[in-house]
């Protein structure tokens, strides 16, 4: 979820134990990206049906024979979809994010270290947006832009900004007075270049440690506005909109058109989950 | 008294954060695109049938006239009436917004209960076993795509083991529970209905375990972080090296001190749950604010899409007042 | 026996050997001083007497306390041992205190614990322990919390805190850091109290022996883990046996002790104040925080200026001021000839350049992600210099302070205090500016280390062609850097002329105090001297004289009218009744 508050509660430094959690934390959560990467990069070379492909002959069919995982109500074959779907969800997360975290950086630098008008107007701006919650600002921009993919990253992407700029202005207003500032601007050097040089460099570290878990908070958004059929749609594959599908199939007890998809979401969320949380215990070892 | 007057002045500070959301919203649903009127009439309606109903919802009138018009309702309690059913707004939300509270009320309170808890007993065994399991799995919890984790709970409660009862609907109709607040665990027990409030806790337990599976990581990351940080702190040793007992030390020296940061936090998760009762509620069938703010964005039914959207804000910033209150009690060196 | 018996102590940490057969001993009604330098073992003593090592350590020999070994108790002795048998005060109070606690809450919890006082009375006798160390209206102060006091009444709750567990022995873990000379004498005389009038032991922790010898009965020189020398205070002091002993003795700057400085023949004006109000407005227009008021004062090249006063007394806003850092609200600042307040952009940068600042925080006044020689290049990389001309000025400053050339590539963090304090003078050398301020340089390093980077900056202040301004709360290292020095009290020059002058003959109330104030070696009768009747938190500046009320000496006229600078001799003194106040007592001999 969007936390994003939470990068101060990193706490104290602490033992060599808590580093080699960390550590270990941060292996997890690579290893497990690394799978589903490997899985949604090779694994479609090396299944028969293609993602959109329709088996008149099977709907609903059980896992087994020509389908692995079984079909859709459509007749589609679910492992291939699941396949397909996870390049366009991790890809959508991690463009969503890259995206939200330079818009939200400008914006931050910008009112942290000008202060004044232009930092008061652009927070009461930032205000107004923070008063949704993301999910339902999410939901309403999605409505306001439409489906598809690239607009899904615009939304993901608008949604996060704000919380990074309010990350960042805090991190440059603290950076700001920090003496070795004041001993650039000592120096003679130029506020641009003393911005540049000095500040900049040195506020970034909570966006660093947040960003992977933010990639996890784009994945269920994107998955979760697809769910409700305001992202990608069916026929496409996407993992949210695949789980919405099977829907009425859970209560008549057929799991495989929804547990599958579900459960990649799972890994990868995890995936960032668990780096991000390594990353946050050793930034608090460090600091 | 000085808390009282700290909040009014929160409040205060809020009004022009309000005053943008109500701006922003009207904006927002007249730039949505789809047409309202043309979803209600069908193809087969006539450009004069358009206008009429057009006319019929005050949409032919200048968009600054509009705005007026709904600002006014808004301070006069009239929302407008809803395009697709055509019943009052007000009173349509009347009977959603407990069910939704209910649900999300529950959820938060129980999760931080569980995250003070739990992250304290953590924190005091940092580094062990017991401490790196449980923080680990609050965070599978917190990767669980919540409409998904809610279908699965249904496939194993219900479909599997029918443990719980379908998931439709929040309390059994032959039940005859009388109406009051809309939250149906709290009118059953206003009305001491034995029965029904049995019914309602069924129906609610698996919609509410979705949601604190969800919610309890960031919350027992905090609490953990704040609990660790305050016994490693001088503050702590001091009083241990000085001798005080275990529980004068947990009572008075560590809890408190390690919940100043929660209230902040407890609000942002609050805002993450009202998000999610849309998916949660979409899943269950709760029939409450989420579904029916989502129809309503669906369909373009633009009063219901304003209200909605104006009545979560309201309700968030409310919230975050809330917690500032509640983390000026805990944290004597907040300026008040 | 004695009350604390420590025998051949080891502790062990991992691989590092923290403690290597430390003996130790503190009586009963004895004070004892425990002196060394940072990461010398002093805290992990402390730490062992009240049995709280770190998880990783292990400890051998025998800490003996009433004839009971503390590493062998169990748990319920070890709890009626910490704080009801020892008890420490701790360093940095504010930090020890619990943020959300109230400090009456806070004594109440050690006496109802280790007094067994009913919860009922446990308040009034809360009152009468904050009374009996000297915080003033305690009924009221039962409620604040810690962030609400002043780092004085910190230190005094601290002290409540720990005697409230009535401990046979009280530790205290450098007591006086961080606190102005005035009120470390008073907090060091509670202690000897203590001892002597409670008869409790005191095992006194510090780095710095200056400031805690004169109520010591017995000194401990702990120097890598190990004692390597103890007697009484009076014999150590005179004659140390131990080389570190004599090494910890010169470094400390005497401020009784006349230094020789070649006579300065000043040069050109290099700064110019006259007459400069600064107040930091607070964000809501009225009121704010009138930080200096009404300044004036001239450095030369070729000459040390000297600013001392207390926390809170505008040193650092002057220094500001001097660099052009800040305007000031009324008044004109003349920095080499040019008023930094009229320009704007590149001119005011290259102005700016020509006065640089040596920071207080030698570590924190470096960039963390910058290597070293990034920093010493920044004032040339903005006057323009190229990069091969800029490397080789790079390492020239460098080596001038003794740095060679494998430090040009560490970060900050690779670097102790004393080698980051040259690269900031390196990097204020750099540019070769007309004035160097050095705001507080040693305050935050080792005593060793600080006789070194004050040697340094004598060279450095020496050289002609540059003024110097050497701001310091010490008086003694001002005495044997400056040529001139400027005495502050809450923004206002009490006092100025040369070095000499001011420290042999004091003639303002507030220079006298803060010369009886400070701590020397040789020790003296305590009260003798003047001291301020007040601590300055509690004294509240009226219509007249800043200083009337804590003025010893004030009467009413000195009430009602603001005291000018007026030409007394040698020395300019805003007091009026400078010229008929008595000279200080001599002040050598010994105490006890």
């Amino acid at each position: 979820m969007a936390d994003l508050t939470t990068a101060a509660d990193a706490g104290p430094p602490r033992a060599a134990a808590d580093r080699r959690f960390a550590t270990t934390l941060i292996r997890a959560g690579s290893a497990l990206l690394g799978l589903v990467a490997f899985a949604v990069l090779v694994g479609p070379l090396l299944v028969r049906w293609g993602p959109e492909e329709i088996d008149p002959a099977a709907s609903l069919a059980p896992p087994g024979g020509a389908h692995p995982l079984g079909t859709d109500v459509n007749g589609m074959d679910i492992l291939s979809r699941v396949l397909h779907a996870g390049r366009l969800d991790l890809g959508v997360a991690i463009a969503s994010v890259a995206l939200a975290v330079v818009l939200g950086t400008a914006l931050g630098l910008l009112a942290g270290y000008r202060g004044g008008r232009v930092d008061d107007v652009l927070m009461r701006v930032l205000d107004v947006f923070q008063a949704f919650p993301a999910f339902i600002l999410a939901l309403a921009v999605a409505a306001l832009l439409g489906g598809g993919a690239g607009n899904l990253v615009l939304v993901v992407a608008l949604v996060n900004a704000p919380a990074y700029a309010r990350l960042v202005r805090a991190e440059v207003r603290t950076v700001r007075e920090l003496p070795f500032v004041e001993a650039s601007r000592t120096a003679g050097a130029s506020g641009l270049g003393t911005l540049w040089r000095h500040v900049l460099p040195n506020s970034l570290t909570p966006v660093r440690v947040i960003a992977p878990l933010n990639c996890g908070w784009a994945m269920l958004t994107l998955a979760g506005l697809s769910f409700l059929g305001l992202g990608v749609t069916v026929p496409a594959a996407e993992w949210g909109a695949m789980i919405s599908l099977g829907t009425g199939d859970v209560v008549a007890g057929r799991w495989w058109t929804s547990v599958p998809p579900g459960l990649f979401l799972l890994v990868s969320v995890l995936g960032f989950s668990l780096l991000g949380e390594g990353l946050q215990e050793r930034a608090g070892v460090v600091r | 008294m000085r808390i009282a007057r700290f909040a009014a002045r929160r409040l205060l500070q809020a009004v022009p954060v309000l005053l943008g959301v109500i701006v922003v919203t009207f904006v927002l649903v007249r730039v949505l695109p789809g047409d309202p009127i043309r979803t209600i009439l069908g193809p087969n309606a006539t450009e004069a049938d358009a206008a009429a109903a057009r006319a019929r919802y005050g949409l032919d009138q200048p968009l600054w006239r509009q705005f007026l018009d709904y600002v006014g309702g808004l301070f006069s309690g009239d929302l407008g009436t809803s395009i697709q059913s055509g019943a009052s707004v007000a009173s349509e939300m009347a009977v959603r917004v407990g069910p939704t509270m209910e649900l999300v009320v529950l959820a938060v309170v129980i999760a931080t209960l569980l995250a003070t808890v739990l992250g304290i007993w953590s924190a005091r065994r940092a580094g062990r076993a017991g401490d790196h399991t449980l923080r680990v799995l609050a965070l599978v919890g917190n990767s669980l795509p919540e409409f998904w984790l809610g279908l699965v709970l249904i496939l194993l409660a219900y479909s599997v083991l029918g443990w719980v009862p379908a998931p439709s609907g929040r309390v059994d109709p032959d039940t005859d529970l009388t109406l009051i607040t809309g939250a149906d665990l709290l009118d059953a027990a206003l009305t001491g209905n034995g029965p029904a409030f049995a019914s309602a806790a069924g129906h609610l337990v698996l919609p509410v375990l979705t949601m604190v599976v969800v919610i309890v990581a960031p919350l027992l990351r905090s609490v953990r972080a704040s609990a660790l940080e305050v016994l490693g702190s001088e503050a702590y040793q001091a009083a241990a090296a000085h001798g005080l007992s275990e529980r004068t030390l947990l009572r008075g020296y560590l809890t408190r001190a390690a919940l100043v940061r929660l209230p902040a936090l407890a609000a942002l998760v609050f805002g993450f749950a009202i998000g999610s009762t849309v998916l949660v509620e979409y899943v269950f069938s709760w029939q409450g604010f989420g579904q029916w703010a989502l129809r309503g964005l669906l369909y373009r039914d633009y009063p219901v899409v304003q209200a909605s959207v104006v009545v979560i804000a309201l309700c968030y910033t409310l919230i975050f007042l809330i917690a500032d209150v509640v983390h000026a009690v805990l944290d004597p060196r907040v300026r008040i | 026996m004695s009350l604390l018996d420590i025998r051949d102590l080891r502790v062990t940490i991992g691989d590092v050997q923290a403690l290597k057969g430390v003996d130790l001993t503190v009586g009963r009604g004895e004070v004892v001083g425990l002196v060394g330098e940072s990461g010398g073992g002093k805290s992990m003593i402390a730490r062992s007497i009240v049995g709280l090592l770190p998880g990783a350590a292990r400890a051998t020999g025998e800490v003996l306390f009433d004839g009971a070994d503390v590493l062998t108790m169990d748990a319920a002795a070890l709890a009626a041992h910490r704080g009801g048998g020892a008890a420490i005060c701790f360093q940095n109070p504010r930090g020890a205190l619990s943020p959300t606690r109230s400090i009456g809450r806070q004594l109440t919890d050690r006496l109802t614990t280790h007094q067994g006082v009913a919860a009922a009375e446990a308040r009034t006798a809360a009152v009468a322990l904050f009374e009996s160390v000297g915080i003033r209206s305690a009924a009221r102060r039962f409620d604040h919390y810690p962030h609400e006091l002043s780092g004085g009444q910190a230190q005094r709750v601290m002290i409540s805190l720990a005697t409230g567990c009535a401990p046979g022995l009280l530790i205290a873990d450098e007591p006086t850091t961080g606190l102005d000379v005035t009120l470390t004498r008073e907090i060091l005389r509670r202690f000897r109290e203590a001892a002597d009038e409670e008869g409790r032991g005191v095992l006194l922790i510090s780095h710095d022996l200056a400031s805690i010898a004169r109520v010591c009965d017995r000194l401990v020189v702990l120097n890598a883990g190990a004692v390597v020398e103890h007697g009484p205070a009076a014999d150590v002091l005179a004659a140390p046996a131990d080389p570190y002993t004599r090494a910890l003795l010169a470094a400390v700057p005497d401020v009784t002790r006349p230094v020789a400085r070649t006579a300065a023949t000043p040069g050109g004006e290099v700064v110019r104040i006259e007459d400069a109000h600064v107040v930091y407005g607070s964000r809501f227009g009225s009121g704010g925080h009138h930080a200096l008021r009404g300044v004036s004062l001239t450095v030369r090249a070729g000459e040390t200026v000297g600013v001392v006063g207390e926390s809170g007394s505008g040193k650092s806003t002057l220094a500001r001021l001097m660099l052009g850092l800040i305007t000031p609200s009324r008044g004109t600042v003349t920095l080499a000839g040019r008023e930094p307040s009229r320009l704007r952009g590149r001119e005011l940068r290259d102005l700016r350049r020509r006065a640089q600042l040596v920071f207080q925080d030698p570590i924190g006044s470096l960039s963390p992600r910058r290597t070293v020689a990034d920093a010493v290049a920044e004032p040339l990389r903005a006057a323009g210099v190229k990069a091969p001309e800029r490397a080789r000025r790079v390492t020239a400053a460098l080596e001038r302070m003794g740095l060679d050339g494998t430090y040009a590539t560490r970060r900050p963090h690779e670097l102790s205090g004393g080698q980051a304090q040259r690269v900031g003078i390196a990097r204020a050398l750099a540019g070769e500016p007309d004035l160097v301020v050095f705001d507080e340089p040693t305050s935050a390093l080792d005593v060793t280390v600080q006789a070194q980077i004050l040697k340094v900056i004598g060279e450095v202040t020496a050289e002609r062609g540059r003024g110097s301004v050497f701001i310091s709360h010490d008086l003694a290292t001002v005495r044997g850097v400056c040529d001139r020095v400027v005495v502050l009290y809450l923004g206002r020059i009490v006092e100025e002329g040369p070095v000499e002058e001011v420290f042999a003959r004091p003639r303002h109330p507030y220079t006298k105090a803060l010369l009886a104030a400070a701590p020397t070696l040789a020790g003296r009768a305590d009260g003798a001297g003047v001291s301020l009747t007040k601590d300055p938190e509690e004294a509240v500046p009226g219509a007249g004289c800043a200083l009337a009320p804590r003025c010893p000496y004030a009467e009413d006229a000195c009430r009602a009218e603001e005291q000018e600078l007026r030409t007394l001799g040698p020395v300019r003194v805003a007091c009026r009744r400078a010229h008929e106040l008595p000279d200080p007592p001599d002040r050598e001999g010994p105490e006890r």
